[in-house]
Protein backbone atom coordinates (compact mmCIF):
# COMPACT_ATOMS: atom_id res chain seq x y z
CA UNK A 1 0.00 0.00 0.00
CA UNK A 2 2.83 2.48 1.26
CA UNK A 3 4.57 2.47 -2.18
CA UNK A 4 1.85 1.98 -4.47
CA UNK A 5 0.76 5.35 -2.41
CA UNK A 6 3.96 7.33 -2.88
CA UNK A 7 4.59 6.25 -6.13
CA UNK A 8 1.15 7.51 -7.38
CA UNK A 9 1.84 10.80 -4.98
CA UNK A 10 5.04 11.43 -7.08
CA UNK A 11 3.91 11.69 -10.10
CA UNK A 12 3.32 15.18 -11.15
CA UNK A 13 1.36 14.53 -13.94
CA UNK A 14 -1.43 12.99 -11.97
CA UNK A 15 -4.57 15.34 -11.28
CA UNK A 16 -5.71 14.52 -7.76
CA UNK A 17 -8.52 12.26 -6.65
CA UNK A 18 -9.47 10.81 -3.34
CA UNK A 19 -6.89 9.20 -2.14
CA UNK A 20 -7.31 5.50 -0.99
CA UNK A 21 -8.07 3.85 1.92
CA UNK A 22 -10.84 2.57 -0.10
CA UNK A 23 -8.26 -0.11 -1.34
CA UNK A 24 -9.63 -2.46 0.96
CA UNK A 25 -11.80 -5.02 -0.48
CA UNK A 26 -11.07 -3.54 -4.53
CA UNK A 27 -8.72 -6.32 -5.01
CA UNK A 28 -5.77 -3.50 -5.70
CA UNK A 29 -2.33 -4.71 -5.66
CA UNK A 30 -1.09 -2.52 -3.11
CA UNK A 31 -2.01 -4.81 -0.42
CA UNK A 32 0.04 -7.01 -1.71
CA UNK A 33 3.51 -5.76 -1.66
CA UNK A 34 3.75 -4.88 -5.46
CA UNK A 35 2.99 -1.79 -6.99
CA UNK A 36 1.29 -0.30 -10.23
CA UNK A 37 3.04 0.00 -13.14
CA UNK A 38 3.31 2.54 -16.02
CA UNK A 39 3.43 2.56 -19.92
CA UNK A 40 5.45 3.73 -22.50
CA UNK A 41 4.65 4.09 -26.23
CA UNK A 42 6.72 5.46 -28.29
CA UNK A 43 6.75 5.49 -32.35
CA UNK A 44 4.40 2.83 -32.39
CA UNK A 45 3.40 1.33 -35.56
CA UNK A 46 1.15 -1.58 -36.63
CA UNK A 47 -0.28 -2.42 -40.04
CA UNK A 48 -2.84 -5.12 -40.98
CA UNK A 49 -1.41 -6.19 -44.32
CA UNK A 50 -1.50 -2.98 -46.56
CA UNK A 51 -3.58 -1.23 -44.09
CA UNK A 52 -1.58 0.27 -41.55
CA UNK A 53 -3.72 1.26 -38.31
CA UNK A 54 -1.15 2.73 -36.12
CA UNK A 55 0.86 5.10 -37.91
CA UNK A 56 3.56 6.04 -34.70
CA UNK A 57 1.88 6.66 -31.63
CA UNK A 58 3.81 8.12 -28.56
CA UNK A 59 2.19 8.76 -25.59
CA UNK A 60 2.25 7.30 -21.64
CA UNK A 61 0.42 6.26 -18.96
CA UNK A 62 1.69 7.07 -15.61
CA UNK A 63 1.81 4.32 -12.43
CA UNK A 64 -1.70 4.77 -10.99
CA UNK A 65 -3.24 6.67 -13.65
CA UNK A 66 -6.32 6.54 -15.37
CA UNK A 67 -5.92 7.35 -18.81
CA UNK A 68 -9.08 6.95 -21.45
CA UNK A 69 -8.80 6.57 -25.29
CA UNK A 70 -11.22 7.94 -27.47
CA UNK A 71 -11.69 8.24 -30.95
CA UNK A 72 -13.95 6.73 -33.76
CA UNK A 73 -14.13 3.48 -34.68
CA UNK A 74 -11.54 2.45 -36.75
CA UNK A 75 -9.42 4.76 -35.47
CA UNK A 76 -6.65 1.96 -34.03
CA UNK A 77 -7.78 2.23 -30.40
CA UNK A 78 -8.33 -1.08 -29.92
CA UNK A 79 -5.01 -2.09 -31.75
CA UNK A 80 -3.25 0.27 -29.73
CA UNK A 81 -4.54 -1.31 -26.41
CA UNK A 82 -4.00 -4.62 -27.68
CA UNK A 83 -0.28 -4.15 -29.16
CA UNK A 84 0.39 -3.34 -24.90
CA UNK A 85 0.02 -7.33 -23.83
CA UNK A 86 0.94 -7.72 -26.95
CA UNK A 87 -2.37 -9.55 -28.31
CA UNK A 88 -0.97 -7.94 -31.64
CA UNK A 89 2.55 -7.72 -33.11
CA UNK A 90 3.71 -4.39 -33.52
CA UNK A 91 5.39 -3.36 -36.71
CA UNK A 92 7.57 -0.68 -35.23
CA UNK A 93 8.43 1.12 -32.74
CA UNK A 94 8.95 -0.01 -28.24
CA UNK A 95 6.15 -0.64 -25.37
CA UNK A 96 7.58 -0.91 -21.81
CA UNK A 97 5.11 -1.58 -18.99
CA UNK A 98 6.78 -1.75 -15.82
CA UNK A 99 9.96 -3.27 -16.20
CA UNK A 100 8.90 -5.03 -18.68
CA UNK A 101 9.86 -4.07 -22.58
CA UNK A 102 6.82 -5.61 -24.30
CA UNK A 103 8.54 -5.11 -27.62
CA UNK A 104 11.84 -6.78 -26.91
CA UNK A 105 12.29 -10.04 -28.80
CA UNK A 106 13.17 -11.84 -25.80
CA UNK A 107 10.58 -10.50 -23.70
CA UNK A 108 8.87 -13.57 -21.58
CA UNK A 109 5.28 -12.68 -22.47
CA UNK A 110 3.47 -14.80 -20.32
CA UNK A 111 5.26 -13.34 -16.88
CA UNK A 112 4.59 -9.79 -18.42
CA UNK A 113 0.71 -10.58 -19.12
CA UNK A 114 0.26 -11.98 -15.94
CA UNK A 115 1.06 -8.33 -14.72
CA UNK A 116 -1.40 -7.37 -16.96
CA UNK A 117 -5.41 -7.77 -16.38
CA UNK A 118 -7.58 -7.04 -19.86
CA UNK A 119 -10.88 -6.83 -19.91
CA UNK A 120 -12.55 -7.73 -23.38
CA UNK A 121 -15.70 -6.11 -25.21
CA UNK A 122 -17.19 -9.56 -25.27
CA UNK A 123 -16.07 -10.32 -21.56
CA UNK A 124 -14.51 -14.17 -22.79
CA UNK A 125 -15.14 -15.66 -19.83
CA UNK A 126 -14.52 -19.81 -19.83
CA UNK A 127 -18.13 -20.79 -21.05
CA UNK A 128 -17.63 -24.46 -19.30
CA UNK A 129 -16.15 -23.39 -16.01
CA UNK A 130 -18.40 -21.55 -13.40
CA UNK A 131 -17.78 -17.59 -12.09
CA UNK A 132 -15.39 -19.02 -9.12
CA UNK A 133 -13.40 -21.33 -11.40
CA UNK A 134 -13.15 -18.29 -14.19
CA UNK A 135 -11.23 -16.70 -11.04
CA UNK A 136 -8.90 -19.31 -9.91
CA UNK A 137 -7.92 -21.54 -13.29
CA UNK A 138 -5.14 -19.12 -13.98
CA UNK A 139 -3.91 -18.35 -10.43
CA UNK A 140 -3.95 -21.91 -9.57
CA UNK A 141 -2.70 -23.78 -13.00
CA UNK A 142 -0.28 -21.30 -13.79
CA UNK A 143 0.97 -19.45 -10.29
CA UNK A 144 0.22 -22.78 -8.93
CA UNK A 145 -2.15 -21.28 -5.70
CA UNK A 146 -3.63 -23.72 -3.63
CA UNK A 147 -7.26 -24.08 -4.30
CA UNK A 148 -8.24 -22.61 -1.06
CA UNK A 149 -5.55 -19.85 -1.15
CA UNK A 150 -7.19 -19.30 -4.97
CA UNK A 151 -10.71 -19.13 -3.83
CA UNK A 152 -10.65 -17.10 -0.56
CA UNK A 153 -9.02 -14.28 -3.33
CA UNK A 154 -11.41 -14.76 -5.98
CA UNK A 155 -14.42 -14.73 -3.67
CA UNK A 156 -12.34 -11.28 -2.30
CA UNK A 157 -12.84 -10.04 -5.82
CA UNK A 158 -16.02 -11.08 -6.54
CA UNK A 159 -17.30 -9.68 -3.38
CA UNK A 160 -15.66 -6.24 -4.34
CA UNK A 161 -17.90 -6.29 -7.79
CA UNK A 162 -20.47 -7.39 -5.84
CA UNK A 163 -21.36 -10.80 -7.04
CA UNK A 164 -19.69 -13.36 -4.56
CA UNK A 165 -23.24 -14.54 -4.51
CA UNK A 166 -23.16 -15.67 -8.06
CA UNK A 167 -20.14 -18.13 -7.82
CA UNK A 168 -21.22 -21.24 -8.46
CA UNK A 169 -23.44 -19.94 -11.30
CA UNK A 170 -22.19 -20.37 -14.99
CA UNK A 171 -21.27 -17.27 -16.90
CA UNK A 172 -24.55 -17.80 -19.71
CA UNK A 173 -26.80 -17.64 -16.32
CA UNK A 174 -25.42 -14.42 -15.98
CA UNK A 175 -26.67 -10.94 -17.48
CA UNK A 176 -24.07 -9.00 -19.68
CA UNK A 177 -23.30 -6.74 -17.10
CA UNK A 178 -22.60 -9.28 -14.54
CA UNK A 179 -19.72 -11.28 -16.53
CA UNK A 180 -18.10 -7.93 -17.36
CA UNK A 181 -17.26 -7.63 -13.48
CA UNK A 182 -16.64 -10.99 -13.25
CA UNK A 183 -14.43 -10.53 -16.13
CA UNK A 184 -12.71 -7.78 -13.77
CA UNK A 185 -12.81 -9.73 -11.02
CA UNK A 186 -10.96 -12.49 -12.81
CA UNK A 187 -8.33 -10.21 -14.33
CA UNK A 188 -7.73 -8.61 -10.74
CA UNK A 189 -7.30 -12.50 -9.06
CA UNK A 190 -3.32 -12.26 -11.14
CA UNK A 191 -2.72 -9.24 -9.51
CA UNK A 192 -2.33 -7.25 -12.05
CA UNK A 193 0.13 -3.96 -11.85
CA UNK A 194 -2.09 -2.23 -15.11
CA UNK A 195 -5.65 -2.87 -16.41
CA UNK A 196 -6.41 -2.63 -20.01
CA UNK A 197 -10.27 -2.51 -21.06
CA UNK A 198 -11.31 -2.95 -24.81
CA UNK A 199 -14.46 -1.07 -25.33
CA UNK A 200 -15.69 -2.97 -21.89
CA UNK A 201 -19.67 -1.94 -21.74
CA UNK A 202 -19.82 -1.59 -25.76
CA UNK A 203 -21.76 -4.82 -25.78
CA UNK A 204 -23.99 -4.24 -22.87
CA UNK A 205 -27.44 -3.79 -22.49
CA UNK A 206 -28.02 -0.01 -21.14
CA UNK A 207 -28.94 -0.70 -17.96
CA UNK A 208 -26.39 -3.11 -17.13
CA UNK A 209 -23.81 0.00 -18.04
CA UNK A 210 -23.53 1.49 -14.50
CA UNK A 211 -22.50 -1.32 -12.36
CA UNK A 212 -19.83 -1.97 -14.57
CA UNK A 213 -18.64 1.44 -14.49
CA UNK A 214 -18.87 1.55 -10.70
CA UNK A 215 -17.06 -1.27 -10.39
CA UNK A 216 -13.95 0.21 -12.30
CA UNK A 217 -14.71 3.59 -10.89
CA UNK A 218 -14.06 1.84 -7.74
CA UNK A 219 -10.52 0.54 -8.75
CA UNK A 220 -9.46 3.61 -10.44
CA UNK A 221 -9.99 5.44 -6.83
CA UNK A 222 -7.66 2.34 -5.56
CA UNK A 223 -5.25 3.39 -7.41
CA UNK A 224 -4.92 1.29 -10.29
CA UNK A 225 -2.95 2.00 -13.11
CA UNK A 226 -5.90 1.83 -16.12
CA UNK A 227 -6.02 2.43 -20.01
CA UNK A 228 -9.40 2.24 -21.29
CA UNK A 229 -10.80 2.47 -24.53
CA UNK A 230 -14.50 3.56 -24.55
CA UNK A 231 -17.16 5.74 -25.92
CA UNK A 232 -18.56 6.36 -22.05
CA UNK A 233 -17.69 10.20 -22.15
CA UNK A 234 -19.42 10.49 -18.92
CA UNK A 235 -16.86 8.01 -17.21
CA UNK A 236 -14.21 9.32 -19.12
CA UNK A 237 -15.03 13.07 -17.91
CA UNK A 238 -15.41 11.62 -14.50
CA UNK A 239 -12.82 9.00 -13.45
CA UNK A 240 -9.75 9.55 -16.23
CA UNK A 241 -7.11 11.96 -15.18
CA UNK A 242 -6.18 12.39 -18.67
CA UNK A 243 -8.01 11.62 -22.25
CA UNK A 244 -6.20 10.95 -25.45
CA UNK A 245 -7.97 11.05 -28.99
CA UNK A 246 -7.16 8.99 -31.77
CA UNK A 247 -8.10 9.88 -35.39
CA UNK A 248 -6.37 7.60 -38.36
CA UNK A 249 -4.07 6.05 -36.23
CA UNK A 250 -2.22 9.20 -34.73
CA UNK A 251 -3.01 10.84 -31.32
CA UNK A 252 -4.76 13.92 -32.16
CA UNK A 253 -5.18 15.54 -29.11
CA UNK A 254 -4.62 14.69 -25.33
CA UNK A 255 -4.85 16.00 -21.99
CA UNK A 256 -6.67 16.47 -18.57
CA UNK A 257 -9.99 14.77 -19.21
CA UNK A 258 -11.78 17.78 -18.64
CA UNK A 259 -10.05 19.53 -21.08
CA UNK A 260 -10.16 17.70 -23.61
CA UNK A 261 -14.23 16.58 -23.73
CA UNK A 262 -14.91 19.92 -22.49
CA UNK A 263 -13.10 22.31 -24.45
CA UNK A 264 -11.54 20.09 -27.40
CA UNK A 265 -8.86 22.32 -29.25
CA UNK A 266 -8.25 20.07 -32.42
CA UNK A 267 -11.14 20.38 -35.12
CA UNK A 268 -11.29 16.57 -35.39
CA UNK A 269 -12.22 16.27 -31.81
CA UNK A 270 -14.37 18.67 -31.82
CA UNK A 271 -16.42 17.19 -34.59
CA UNK A 272 -15.93 13.75 -32.76
CA UNK A 273 -17.40 14.64 -29.55
CA UNK A 274 -20.15 16.49 -31.26
CA UNK A 275 -21.23 13.72 -33.08
CA UNK A 276 -20.82 11.33 -30.20
CA UNK A 277 -22.53 14.36 -26.95
CA UNK A 278 -25.40 14.99 -29.63
CA UNK A 279 -26.33 12.77 -31.86
CA UNK A 280 -29.25 14.03 -32.78
CA UNK A 281 -27.34 17.30 -33.93
CA UNK A 282 -28.56 19.94 -31.96
CA UNK B 1 -66.49 -18.63 -48.79
CA UNK B 2 -63.01 -17.98 -47.11
CA UNK B 3 -61.62 -20.60 -44.96
CA UNK B 4 -60.03 -19.91 -41.23
CA UNK B 5 -56.58 -20.40 -40.75
CA UNK B 6 -57.90 -23.51 -38.68
CA UNK B 7 -59.96 -24.91 -41.03
CA UNK B 8 -57.23 -25.04 -43.60
CA UNK B 9 -54.92 -26.86 -40.47
CA UNK B 10 -57.54 -29.23 -40.60
CA UNK B 11 -58.18 -29.84 -43.80
CA UNK B 12 -54.36 -30.35 -44.50
CA UNK B 13 -54.31 -33.12 -41.55
CA UNK B 14 -57.33 -34.94 -43.08
CA UNK B 15 -55.57 -34.47 -46.37
CA UNK B 16 -52.19 -36.70 -44.93
CA UNK B 17 -54.69 -39.17 -42.54
CA UNK B 18 -56.34 -40.30 -46.34
CA UNK B 19 -53.24 -40.87 -47.92
CA UNK B 20 -51.79 -42.56 -45.11
CA UNK B 21 -55.18 -44.52 -44.82
CA UNK B 22 -55.18 -45.75 -48.39
CA UNK B 23 -51.57 -46.87 -48.94
CA UNK B 24 -51.85 -49.01 -46.00
CA UNK B 25 -54.57 -50.32 -47.29
CA UNK B 26 -53.26 -50.72 -50.52
CA UNK B 27 -50.07 -52.89 -49.31
CA UNK B 28 -52.16 -54.86 -46.98
CA UNK B 29 -53.95 -56.08 -49.95
CA UNK B 30 -51.09 -56.13 -51.98
CA UNK B 31 -48.66 -57.82 -49.78
CA UNK B 32 -48.06 -61.58 -49.68
CA UNK B 33 -47.95 -61.84 -45.73
CA UNK B 34 -47.24 -65.97 -45.96
CA UNK B 35 -44.43 -65.34 -48.23
CA UNK B 36 -42.97 -62.36 -46.05
CA UNK B 37 -43.49 -63.76 -42.99
CA UNK B 38 -41.74 -67.14 -43.99
CA UNK B 39 -39.11 -65.48 -44.87
CA UNK B 40 -38.32 -62.68 -43.08
CA UNK B 41 -40.19 -63.74 -39.45
CA UNK B 42 -40.07 -67.18 -39.02
CA UNK B 43 -38.33 -67.02 -35.69
CA UNK B 44 -39.28 -70.31 -34.37
CA UNK B 45 -36.92 -72.14 -35.79
CA UNK B 46 -34.33 -70.21 -34.66
CA UNK B 47 -33.60 -70.59 -31.02
CA UNK B 48 -30.17 -72.29 -32.07
CA UNK B 49 -29.05 -68.73 -32.83
CA UNK B 50 -28.92 -67.88 -29.42
CA UNK B 51 -26.64 -67.26 -27.49
CA UNK B 52 -23.65 -67.53 -29.94
CA UNK B 53 -25.24 -64.35 -31.91
CA UNK B 54 -24.92 -62.24 -28.89
CA UNK B 55 -21.69 -63.87 -27.28
CA UNK B 56 -19.86 -64.58 -30.31
CA UNK B 57 -21.23 -62.05 -33.08
CA UNK B 58 -22.51 -59.06 -31.04
CA UNK B 59 -19.38 -59.46 -28.99
CA UNK B 60 -17.01 -59.45 -31.93
CA UNK B 61 -18.81 -56.50 -33.74
CA UNK B 62 -18.45 -54.54 -30.17
CA UNK B 63 -14.69 -55.29 -30.05
CA UNK B 64 -13.75 -54.42 -33.89
CA UNK B 65 -15.47 -51.45 -33.81
CA UNK B 66 -13.94 -49.92 -30.02
CA UNK B 67 -10.49 -51.51 -31.78
CA UNK B 68 -11.23 -49.43 -34.48
CA UNK B 69 -12.73 -46.65 -32.59
CA UNK B 70 -9.55 -46.21 -29.96
CA UNK B 71 -7.28 -46.56 -32.55
CA UNK B 72 -9.26 -43.83 -35.25
CA UNK B 73 -9.56 -41.58 -31.96
CA UNK B 74 -5.83 -41.37 -31.51
CA UNK B 75 -5.35 -41.50 -35.51
CA UNK B 76 -7.31 -38.60 -35.70
CA UNK B 77 -6.31 -36.23 -33.17
CA UNK B 78 -2.78 -36.75 -34.61
CA UNK B 79 -3.82 -35.98 -37.81
CA UNK B 80 -5.78 -33.27 -36.81
CA UNK B 81 -2.56 -31.49 -34.94
CA UNK B 82 -0.69 -31.96 -38.48
CA UNK B 83 -3.44 -30.32 -40.67
CA UNK B 84 -3.60 -27.14 -37.79
CA UNK B 85 0.31 -27.25 -37.89
CA UNK B 86 2.73 -24.75 -38.52
CA UNK B 87 4.91 -26.78 -40.64
CA UNK B 88 3.60 -27.29 -44.36
CA UNK B 89 4.62 -30.94 -45.02
CA UNK B 90 2.79 -32.46 -42.17
CA UNK B 91 -0.64 -30.21 -43.40
CA UNK B 92 0.27 -31.79 -46.94
CA UNK B 93 0.64 -35.29 -45.90
CA UNK B 94 -2.58 -34.90 -43.10
CA UNK B 95 -4.68 -33.26 -45.91
CA UNK B 96 -3.75 -36.08 -48.69
CA UNK B 97 -4.28 -39.06 -45.99
CA UNK B 98 -7.55 -37.06 -45.37
CA UNK B 99 -8.80 -36.88 -48.70
CA UNK B 100 -7.68 -40.31 -49.97
CA UNK B 101 -9.36 -42.37 -46.99
CA UNK B 102 -12.60 -40.32 -47.41
CA UNK B 103 -12.94 -40.21 -50.55
CA UNK B 104 -12.38 -44.31 -51.07
CA UNK B 105 -15.08 -47.06 -50.20
CA UNK B 106 -14.05 -48.12 -46.81
CA UNK B 107 -14.57 -52.05 -48.48
CA UNK B 108 -11.12 -51.46 -50.31
CA UNK B 109 -9.29 -50.64 -47.18
CA UNK B 110 -10.62 -54.04 -45.91
CA UNK B 111 -9.68 -56.06 -49.22
CA UNK B 112 -6.16 -54.21 -48.89
CA UNK B 113 -5.26 -55.29 -45.56
CA UNK B 114 -7.07 -58.91 -45.70
CA UNK B 115 -5.42 -59.84 -48.85
CA UNK B 116 -2.90 -57.11 -49.64
CA UNK B 117 -1.28 -56.96 -46.33
CA UNK B 118 -0.43 -60.81 -46.51
CA UNK B 119 0.91 -60.50 -50.50
CA UNK B 120 2.83 -57.88 -50.16
CA UNK B 121 4.70 -57.99 -46.65
CA UNK B 122 3.31 -61.93 -45.79
CA UNK B 123 1.69 -60.72 -42.49
CA UNK B 124 -0.61 -63.17 -41.00
CA UNK B 125 -3.33 -60.64 -39.36
CA UNK B 126 -6.01 -61.73 -37.26
CA UNK B 127 -9.90 -61.04 -37.95
CA UNK B 128 -9.10 -58.61 -34.72
CA UNK B 129 -6.22 -56.91 -36.20
CA UNK B 130 -8.14 -56.60 -39.97
CA UNK B 131 -10.68 -55.33 -39.10
CA UNK B 132 -9.92 -52.68 -36.23
CA UNK B 133 -6.94 -51.31 -38.60
CA UNK B 134 -9.25 -51.21 -41.21
CA UNK B 135 -11.57 -49.08 -39.31
CA UNK B 136 -9.25 -47.22 -37.29
CA UNK B 137 -7.74 -46.36 -40.92
CA UNK B 138 -10.91 -44.71 -42.17
CA UNK B 139 -12.17 -43.21 -38.86
CA UNK B 140 -8.83 -41.51 -38.15
CA UNK B 141 -9.98 -39.57 -41.68
CA UNK B 142 -13.09 -38.82 -40.77
CA UNK B 143 -12.51 -37.91 -36.81
CA UNK B 144 -9.15 -35.29 -38.22
CA UNK B 145 -11.92 -33.55 -39.38
CA UNK B 146 -14.40 -33.66 -36.93
CA UNK B 147 -11.70 -32.66 -34.21
CA UNK B 148 -10.06 -29.87 -36.60
CA UNK B 149 -13.88 -28.06 -36.98
CA UNK B 150 -14.38 -28.76 -33.22
CA UNK B 151 -11.03 -26.63 -32.14
CA UNK B 152 -11.23 -24.00 -34.75
CA UNK B 153 -15.27 -23.95 -33.66
CA UNK B 154 -13.97 -22.34 -29.51
CA UNK B 155 -14.16 -18.53 -30.46
CA UNK B 156 -10.68 -16.74 -30.57
CA UNK B 157 -11.48 -14.85 -27.79
CA UNK B 158 -11.46 -17.61 -25.65
CA UNK B 159 -7.63 -18.33 -26.33
CA UNK B 160 -7.25 -14.82 -25.98
CA UNK B 161 -8.70 -14.34 -22.56
CA UNK B 162 -6.50 -17.40 -21.43
CA UNK B 163 -3.25 -15.86 -23.21
CA UNK B 164 -3.87 -12.22 -21.42
CA UNK B 165 -4.43 -13.93 -18.19
CA UNK B 166 -0.77 -15.19 -18.28
CA UNK B 167 -1.44 -18.91 -19.63
CA UNK B 168 1.28 -20.07 -21.88
CA UNK B 169 -0.11 -21.46 -25.27
CA UNK B 170 0.09 -25.44 -24.55
CA UNK B 171 -1.62 -24.58 -21.14
CA UNK B 172 -4.36 -22.28 -22.81
CA UNK B 173 -4.70 -25.33 -25.71
CA UNK B 174 -5.19 -27.76 -22.58
CA UNK B 175 -7.52 -26.09 -20.11
CA UNK B 176 -9.44 -23.61 -22.18
CA UNK B 177 -9.62 -25.12 -25.80
CA UNK B 178 -9.71 -28.68 -25.75
CA UNK B 179 -12.23 -28.99 -22.81
CA UNK B 180 -14.83 -26.71 -25.09
CA UNK B 181 -14.12 -28.55 -28.27
CA UNK B 182 -14.85 -31.78 -26.58
CA UNK B 183 -17.91 -30.85 -26.13
CA UNK B 184 -18.33 -29.34 -29.72
CA UNK B 185 -17.18 -33.07 -31.07
CA UNK B 186 -19.11 -35.10 -28.63
CA UNK B 187 -22.33 -35.60 -30.52
CA UNK B 188 -20.24 -36.04 -34.04
CA UNK B 189 -17.84 -38.48 -32.95
CA UNK B 190 -20.96 -40.83 -31.53
CA UNK B 191 -22.15 -40.67 -34.63
CA UNK B 192 -18.92 -41.49 -36.51
CA UNK B 193 -19.34 -44.75 -33.71
CA UNK B 194 -22.17 -45.77 -34.67
CA UNK B 195 -20.86 -45.66 -38.82
CA UNK B 196 -17.65 -47.96 -37.54
CA UNK B 197 -20.36 -50.42 -35.85
CA UNK B 198 -21.92 -50.77 -39.45
CA UNK B 199 -18.62 -50.59 -41.26
CA UNK B 200 -17.49 -53.87 -38.91
CA UNK B 201 -19.74 -55.81 -40.82
CA UNK B 202 -17.40 -55.18 -44.32
CA UNK B 203 -15.09 -57.86 -42.94
CA UNK B 204 -17.18 -60.72 -44.85
CA UNK B 205 -15.40 -59.43 -47.66
CA UNK B 206 -12.11 -61.11 -46.31
CA UNK B 207 -13.69 -64.10 -44.26
CA UNK B 208 -13.31 -65.41 -40.79
CA UNK B 209 -13.28 -68.28 -38.51
CA UNK B 210 -16.34 -69.18 -36.71
CA UNK B 211 -14.94 -67.78 -33.30
CA UNK B 212 -13.94 -63.92 -34.77
CA UNK B 213 -17.79 -63.96 -36.83
CA UNK B 214 -19.42 -61.37 -36.40
CA UNK B 215 -22.85 -60.51 -36.88
CA UNK B 216 -23.80 -59.77 -40.40
CA UNK B 217 -21.43 -63.28 -41.20
CA UNK B 218 -23.61 -65.16 -38.40
CA UNK B 219 -26.88 -63.75 -40.33
CA UNK B 220 -25.33 -64.90 -43.65
CA UNK B 221 -24.18 -68.29 -42.42
CA UNK B 222 -27.57 -68.39 -40.59
CA UNK B 223 -29.55 -68.41 -43.89
CA UNK B 224 -27.87 -72.05 -45.48
CA UNK B 225 -27.99 -73.34 -41.40
CA UNK B 226 -32.01 -72.71 -40.52
CA UNK B 227 -34.64 -73.52 -42.39
CA UNK B 228 -36.01 -69.85 -41.80
CA UNK B 229 -35.55 -67.93 -45.33
CA UNK B 230 -33.38 -64.72 -44.24
CA UNK B 231 -34.78 -64.23 -40.95
CA UNK B 232 -30.89 -64.70 -39.54
CA UNK B 233 -30.57 -61.65 -41.11
CA UNK B 234 -33.15 -60.19 -39.57
CA UNK B 235 -31.89 -61.09 -35.83
CA UNK B 236 -28.45 -59.69 -37.25
CA UNK B 237 -30.06 -56.45 -37.80
CA UNK B 238 -32.08 -55.87 -34.69
CA UNK B 239 -28.24 -56.93 -32.97
CA UNK B 240 -27.10 -53.78 -34.79
CA UNK B 241 -29.84 -51.64 -33.45
CA UNK B 242 -28.98 -52.90 -30.26
CA UNK B 243 -25.70 -50.89 -29.93
CA UNK B 244 -26.89 -48.22 -32.77
CA UNK B 245 -30.23 -46.80 -31.57
CA UNK B 246 -28.93 -46.25 -27.50
CA UNK B 247 -25.95 -44.22 -29.31
CA UNK B 248 -28.21 -42.15 -31.65
CA UNK B 249 -30.38 -41.13 -28.84
CA UNK B 250 -26.80 -40.30 -26.40
CA UNK B 251 -25.92 -37.97 -29.76
CA UNK B 252 -29.31 -36.66 -29.71
CA UNK B 253 -29.40 -35.79 -25.71
CA UNK B 254 -25.77 -34.27 -26.03
CA UNK B 255 -26.83 -32.05 -28.70
CA UNK B 256 -29.61 -30.71 -26.96
CA UNK B 257 -27.79 -30.59 -23.32
CA UNK B 258 -27.46 -27.06 -21.60
CA UNK B 259 -24.89 -25.07 -24.06
CA UNK B 260 -21.49 -25.27 -21.73
CA UNK B 261 -19.54 -23.69 -25.07
CA UNK B 262 -18.48 -20.10 -25.99
CA UNK B 263 -21.23 -18.61 -28.52
CA UNK B 264 -20.07 -16.13 -31.70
Amino acid sequence: MSQSQSQSQSDAARTPRPETTAAKGTGVPGGHGTSAAGVTITGLHKSFGDNEVLKGIDMSVAPGEVVCLIGASGSGKSTLLRCVNRLETPNAGTITVGEHEATHPDVNLDAMRRQIGMVFQQFNLFPHLSVLENCTITPRRVLGQSKAEAETEALAQLDAVGLEHLSERRPDQLSGGQQQRVAIARALTMKPQLMLFDEPTSALDPETVGDVLASMRKLAQAGMTMLVVTHEMGFAREVADRVVFMDQGLVVEEGPAAAVIGDPQQPRTQDFLRRVLHPLGE
Amino acid sequence: MAMTTRDRARLSLGIQAGIFLAVVIVLAILIDWTAIRGSFFAFENLGPMFPEIITVGLFNTVQYTVVGFVFGLLGGTLLALMRMSSFPVYRWVATAYIEFFRGIPAILVFIALGFGASLAFGWNLSTLQIAGSALAIVASAYIAETLRAGLQAVPKGQLEAARALGMPAWRAMVTIQIPQAFRIVLPPLTNEAILLTKDSSLIFVVGMAGGAAELTKMGRDGINIYQAGLTPLVVAGFCYLLLTVPLSLLARRMEHRNPRTAKK
